[in-house]
């Protein structure tokens, strides 16, 4: 029971540290895909927020990026092997041609989440800590508080740059 | 499903539907609209139907994409 | 099991949370996080093949939806 929940929090970070760093390698925070990211960003703002971390959330919400890639190829790992998470990975990519999103950004993350969760598989990790976890790092990023979140997603950017 | 878990969905799709009463703005009702189909899924899927659970997934979005054409048409 | 039960109360959560935001364009951040949790679910309850077809038609389906309600939001505010 403790043991389980110490390995979901474990698969969190690790997922956390996966995608943010596969959006910022992709250039998420520098400009809206679509004129709703923008709108996402400038509402953000106003709240009291910082603009390149609102234009990388308001882009998380409007295609499916690095963390929607993430949380399918856990899925499709735990459901059908490596085979189930580059599966996932072609339906990440066309859902992002679906949304008029021209970035890499979902297939990427995609495709090192598959091996990365199999990876750990192999260590004594279970598929579903993953799935479990992914879903905590969203909520980190985009349920608890708009104004830390984007905050810090645009040090990171700047630290990027 | 366990019981727990029936509540949990079941509470999902009762609040969006409560909310897509009560809301007054037209795209907050849209948005509520959106939690309602997410509290659904789950029961078809529990139960087994999984091509249903994709067609309402995909039959969901248009429908919400066709009110929102009435709803521009309000605004402007 | 654990999983399942923390994914689903994320899930009632995230849909308190959607329901009380007032800014429309605040609401979808906290929609994605509903849709996340629900997408986990669904593979979480029934473990099938099919069910990452499903998953994945879900969450694209809903990721359309959230993008046609922002870029709608948008177009309406430079109105």
């Amino acid at each position: 029971m403790l043991g389980e929940f110490l390995h979901i929090l474990a698969a969190a970070t690790i997922s956390w540290i996966l995608f943010v760093t596969v959006d910022i390698f992709f250039r998420l925070p520098e400009a809206g895909g679509v004129s709703g990211a923008s709108a996402v960003a400038r509402d953000i703002e106003a709240g009291g927020g910082a603009l390149a971390g609102g234009t990388m959330m308001g882009n998380i919400v409007c295609s499916p990026d690095a963390s929607a890639g993430t949380l399918l190829a856990a899925c499709g790992v735990y459901a059908a092997g490596i085979p189930g998470g580059l599966a996932a990975a072609l339906m990440v990519f066309v859902g992002n041609r679906i949304c008029h999103d021209p970035g890499y950004a979902g297939t990427t993350g995609a495709v090192l989440a598959t091996f990365v969760v199999y990876a750990f598989t192999l260590v004594g990790f279970s598929a579903t800590d993953f799935i479990a976890g992914m879903v905590i790092a969203i909520l980190t990023i985009q349920g608890l508080s708009h104004t830390h979140a984007s905050r810090l997603l645009d040090r990171l950017w700047r630290a990027r740059q | 499903m366990i019981v727990a878990l029936e509540v949990a969905f079941g509470l999902v799709a009762l609040l969006g539907a409560v909310s897509t009463a009560l809301i007054r703005d037209s795209y907050g009702k849209v948005i509520s609209l959106g939690i309602l189909v997410a509290g659904i899924v789950p029961f078809i899927v529990d139960r087994g139907y999984l091509d249903v659970a994709i067609a309402v997934s995909l039959i969901a979005p248009v429908a919400t994409i066709f009110v929102l054409m009435v709803v521009r048409r309000e605004q402007a | 099991m654990i999983a399942l039960y923390l994914v689903a109360a994320i899930a009632v959560f995230a849909a308190i949370r959607v329901i009380i935001e007032k800014n429309t364009a605040r609401k979808l951040p906290y929609t994605n996080v509903m849709n996340f949790a629900v997408a986990g679910a669904l593979v979480l309850l029934l473990d099938h093949p099919l069910s990452i077809v499903a998953a994945a038609a879900y969450f694209v389906g809903s990721t359309l939806e959230a993008n046609a309600i922002a870029s709608t939001y948008a177009g309406g505010m430079k109105r």
